[in-house]
């Protein structure tokens, strides 16, 4: 079942790659085939899931090397379902935004494929050097993919950037991996083994948690590991920074919860204080930096960044909601982004440029690209989290959960929240409103082939706003046995108990929304 | 002596001008006591108009009288006068500008003959058909 | 004479390559064979609907007069659809267009069937699909507004005479009518006023009856080969100016069978002083900021504050907001696109987006072929005022070229678009 997922886009990729004589066109409907395939796959998994067991479904075990404790171990719950299918969607996106005309068509396309494939891996992998694999297998092809078709000159250093930090973030993960099956003294505790991992000496946690932190920080990426991202972001191609941004990323913030959390449950309470304030200063640094900007797509990069520190608020949090809301907020947020990317993508091709100081009065039903801003104001005030969008119900579910722990750092996403409205409003109001110049606009007309991805993904983004429920359905049993794995007490409860006891609310999420 | 009247008809220069001023019924004004300074355009002048410009007034002689009217002044004004102003207000209500620090120069027009007196007036014979504005 | 002409040092001016091609008897556009079918296109598709304004504003100053609930305004009736114009057909005062006196066939054909098909005229009203006859009032209130243009028709809208004239027509007009006429005696104002404005649509009914045949005998010089050049176009534009510059203007109400002239022909008003360099002034240059397009800030002068500083005519609109909402300029361009000739359809077709954004390329055409317009005013007013261009006076041609600074100084404003259509690129 979910190895159709990891293999079909390998093999089609190979296949891509090195079919003799292929052309571009026929290429990008290859791989259009094939994502369409994955994307259909992946609902017929969301079909056949049974939302009401909160543990692994459709696992598949088979033992590659025992003796490395390397286990082909796959399965999904909750948790990663929903980003399985993101990735599946945001993928089939991403390859039919890329026009056949991409310089070296196959290379492209078979290389998007991997990282479907990469994404995918990371996210049903249950055994932890099976992760490392597949988190390394989306780093090549994301490399190549910035490099070979970046935007700008900058492209090289940008790439080169992401490559190093990346690679980084992937040492730290597998040395931490490493260091519990070491600590643990069996290779078994490489299967994802918590009870394994939660017998460790508490020092030895807090090691291992803090390089995993410094692993998936960079991914996420947290503040002040961030820099590589706004270059990498801007730099890359829009299907291509639809992908970083919008399933990459959640490999971070799906990482630490699977294996920072879920491995060191009680571990986290000690650095849950800090990771919520790292969070806060996340979300303020990436709000303030987006207000400063002037390029629109380094704008929405920084706005991820932002957006990405309420995930990690509400997962240090880890209450049942907050811990929902984490997991609505990743799915809300690839949808989101993907869709300002392509919007943003959109602009720069008709336009020619990303400059708030030049953009203006796109929304000239004439002359200007109406539709793609009206999509860019819709898009705009979901990421600001307006109600009726789904990014309020994920952003209102997080503030929601994660203010009875840590009340400060909730209100200053609060803030930082209302900090993404304004500099929302800057970005729409300069590019959308305003007079469009007579000079300047003879932008060509934007087909229908570039408007579908950004109507579709827009269409979600209203219904998941407007019926929540069919998002948070699947994951509500994860998210609530996480939270309450976190809330029970083992040997450092100790420390745990300073920790205000205030995490399980007993309130249904889905009994106040719509 | 003539008047401005009698002097433009005696005159084989003044046929259209003369045309007008009958269509336009002006007759009767210029032959009263006046005085009048008349800047009569020759028949030249009016053939420099476009085609049509005269065949229009022609059938129109409540406007040709206003075109008319602007080529008169109240008053016996001798170039000697004029030369001491450098503006004059016409009977149509318009003002004339005129100038004769080079030459006599009615607005556009040059006068080709000047000082041509008549019993109700003075005549100044000009090159061009003065027009308002 | 001389063979060599008298020549100036160069001009100084901003627009010095312009004002040099006006001095060589050129227009303030460049003759370039693409202008040229652009604006005489624009004229053939513009002269069409004027062929229904200046009938339909003449129906409504004559008949429609003060009519309080004036619904069916812009339902021309059959006898001002025949009424035969003074400068085409064979009946003409002057012949100026060789085709027919009433009513343009094509303009017929649209009344008939619109875009939308053949169906009762009320539903092709209420539909929209019609002429848009508020484009033309819209242009008679301009000039109703800014007022004061030069001539002697306006000051003569506040004198005694005009006034009882009026009262005399509002009195005809409501006999029987006790409530309306009490209302009169209440706001003696009030009528009058409303009777100055039906004065000016007479006026600008009595302009457009003139530019209507010189717009379809331009199009039809043009596609008999006999119209090749920009300066031909203006020249033939000059001419008509001076051919009918002496057409009377005047307004008379036709109440109850009897005629009421409220502005008599005999007042002398004429079309060039009286019609035309107002309409000019007011349309051209000067009208107002239009409702929805854009907002200003008077605070900031955005809005200047002497009306004859206002600068928002089709020479200085910005076309792109003017493409987007119900304001006068868009009700033109939608009322010429009906109406375009082929070449103009297929050239719209392969710039921009094609036919998605033809309006706006046809209102830009249009900018253009008002410059020309603009040029030929301009060329007009200096040869009746000033000199030939090829005096050997050196002092006159000096005098042509301030006149000429002058003209192109009201340009100098920087929503000016004389800079822009001097490239073929502005679309």
């Amino acid at each position: 079942m979910l190895s159709v997922l990891v293999w079909l886009p390998i093999v089609a990729a190979v296949l891509v790659g090195f079919w003799p004589g292929l052309a571009a066109e026929r290429a990008r409907q290859t791989c259009l085939v094939v994502a369409t395939a994955l994307f259909g796959w992946s609902l017929w998994l969301v079909a056949r899931f049974d939302p009401a067991q909160g543990g692994l479904q459709f696992a598949e075990s088979i033992a590659w090397a025992a003796e490395l404790g390397l286990y082909y171990r796959l399965g999904v719950d909750g948790v990663s379902l929903p980003l399985v299918v993101l990735n599946a969607l945001l993928t089939w996106i991403a390859l039919y935004s890329s026009p056949s005309g991409v310089k070296r068509p196959r290379l492209y396309f078979a290389l998007m494929l991997l990282v479907n494939a990469g994404l995918t891996g990371g996210f049903v992998a249950q055994n932890l050097i099976l992760f490392v694999l597949f988190y390394e297998l989306g780093l090549i092809p994301l490399y190549l993919l910035i490099a070979i078709w970046g935007d700008s000159e900058r492209r090289n250093y940008a790439a080169m950037k992401f490559l190093v930090y990346t690679a980084v973030s992937g040492v730290c993960i597998l040395g931490a991996f490493l260091g519990i099956a070491l600590a643990a003294g069996t290779s078994a505790a490489l299967d994802y083994n918590a009870s394994l991992t939660t017998a460790l000496p508490l020092q030895a946690q807090l090691i291992l948690l803090s390089l995993l932190l410094v692993g998936f920080g960079i991914k996420i990426p947290l503040f002040p590991l961030h820099t590589w991202l706004p270059d990498a972001y801007t730099e890359a191609s829009p299907p291509v920074a639809i992908l970083l941004g919008g399933v990459l990323a959640k490999l971070g913030t799906y990482g630490l919860l699977r294996f920072g959390l879920g491995l060191f449950p009680e571990t986290w309470h000690l650095v849950a204080p800090g990771l919520a304030s790292l969070g806060a200063l996340t979300a303020a640094m990436g709000a303030l930096a987006a207000l400063a900007q002037k390029d629109i797509k380094r704008m929405v990069a920084y706005s991820s960044i932002g957006h990405m520190g309420y995930v990690l608020l509400a997962m240090a949090a880890a209450t049942h909601l907050s811990l929902l809301g984490a997991v609505l907020q990743m799915v809300s947020h690839g949808l989101i982004l993907a869709v300002l990317f392509h919007l943003v993508g959109v602009i720069e091709s008709k336009v020619g440029t990303r400059d708030l100081d030049v953009l203006n009065g796109l929304m000239n039903p004439v002359r200007g690209l109406p539709l793609v801003s009206i999509l860019l104001l819709v898009a705009g005030m979901a990421s600001a989290g307006i109600p009726g969008l789904v990014g309020f119900i994920a952003e209102f579910l997080i503030l929601q959960g994660s203010f009875p722990v840590f009340p400060v750092q909730t209100l200053l996403c609060v803030v930082c929240s209302g900090l993404t409205a304004v500099y929302f409003v800057i970005l729409l109001s300069r590019t959308c409103f305003g007079r469009l110049d007579n000079a300047t606009a003879y932008y060509p007309a934007v087909g229908w082939s570039e408007r579908t991805p950004a109507l579709i993904l827009t269409v979600l983004i209203l219904v998941f706003g407007l019926r929540p429920g069919w998002l948070t359905i699947w994951s509500e049993k994860t998210t609530g046995e996480m939270a309450a794995s976190v809330n029970t007490p083992g040997p450092v409860a100790r420390v745990a108990s300073k920790i205000p006891q205030v995490r399980s609310i007993p309130l249904n999420p889905l009994s106040t929304l719509p | 002596m003539p008047d401005i009247v009698d002097i433009a008809v005696s005159n084989d220069n003044f046929k259209t001008l003369v045309t007008a001023v009958q269509v336009a019924g002006l007759v009767e004004t210029l032959k009263g006591p006046g005085p009048f300074t008349v800047f009569a355009p020759t028949d030249d002048a009016f053939a420099k108009l476009p085609p049509g410009t005269i065949h229009t007034l022609a059938q129109n002689p409540p406007q040709l009288a206003r075109i008319l009217a602007y080529h008169v002044v109240p008053g016996r004004w001798k170039q000697a006068d004029i030369a001491r102003v450098t503006c004059l207000t016409s009977a149509e209500g318009a003002e004339i500008r005129v100038d004769c620090s080079e030459c006599f120069e009615v607005k556009n027009a040059t006068v080709i003959a000047a000082d041509i007196e008549a019993s109700n007036g003075v005549i100044h014979v000009i090159d061009n058909v003065l027009l308002m504005g | 004479m001389t063979t060599t002409r008298t020549k100036l040092p160069p001009s100084k001016h901003r627009y010095a390559t312009v004002i040099h091609r006006l001095e060589a008897g050129g227009a303030m556009l460049p003759d370039t064979p693409e202008n040229l079918m652009q604006i005489i296109g624009l004229y053939k598709a513009y002269a069409v609907p004027m062929d229904f304004y200046w009938r339909d504003l003449l129906y409504i100053a004559e008949r429609v007069f003060l009519d309080p609930l004036p619904f069916f305004k812009y339902f021309l009736p059959g006898e001002y659809l025949e009424r035969p114009n003074h400068y085409a057909g064979d009946t003409a005062d002057l012949r100026i267009w060789r085709g027919g006196a009433t009513a343009h066939p094509e303009l017929r054909a649209f009344i008939e069937r619109g875009e939308s098909g053949k169906m009762p005229r009320l539903l092709h009203h209420l539909w929209h699909d019609r002429i848009n006859m508020e484009f033309a009032e819209a242009c008679m209130r301009a000039m109703l507004w800014h007022r004061g243009m030069g001539g002697r028709f306006d000051p003569y809208l506040d004198t005694d005479e005009y006034r009882a004239n009026a009262d005399r027509a509002i009195r005809a007009y409501f006999q029987g009518n006790p409530a309306m006429l009490a209302l009169h005696r209440l706001f003696p104002e009030m009528f009058i006023e409303q009777v100055r404005q039906l004065s000016y649509y007479s006026n600008l009914g009595l302009f457009w009856e003139v530019m209507a045949p010189v717009f379809f005998e331009m199009s039809d010089l043009y596609d008999e080969g006999k119209l090749t050049s920009v300066p031909e176009a203006m020249n033939f534009l000059v001419n008509g100016i001076f051919a009918v510059a002496g057409r009377p203007i005047y307004h008379h109400a036709h109440i109850r069978g009897e005629i009421f002239e409220i502005v008599p022909k005999s007042k002398g008003f004429t079309w060039l002083y009286e019609a035309a360099l107002p309409y000019v002034e007011a349309v051209f240059y000067r009208t107002a900021p239009f409702r929805g397009t854009k907002s200003y800030n008077a605070q900031a002068k955005q809005v200047p504050e002497d009306q004859q500083d206002f600068h928002f005519g089709i020479l200085y609109a910005d076309v792109f907001p003017v493409g987007t909402a119900g304001i006068p300029p868009t009700l033109l361009m939608q009322d010429m696109i009906h109406f375009l000739p082929p070449y103009l359809v297929d050239y719209y077709s392969k710039h921009c987006r094609g036919e998605q954004d033809t309006l706006i390329q046809l209102g830009i055409g249009f900018q253009r072929s008002m410059y020309c317009v603009t040029s030929a005013v301009i060329q007009a007013l200096r040869s009746a005022l000033f000199y030939p261009l090829d005096d050997p006076n050196p002092r006159h041609l000096e005098a042509n070229r301030r006149f000429f600074e002058l003209q192109i100084d009201r340009f100098n404003r920087p929503e000016a678009r004389l800079l822009d259509i001097q490239r073929q690129d502005y679309r």
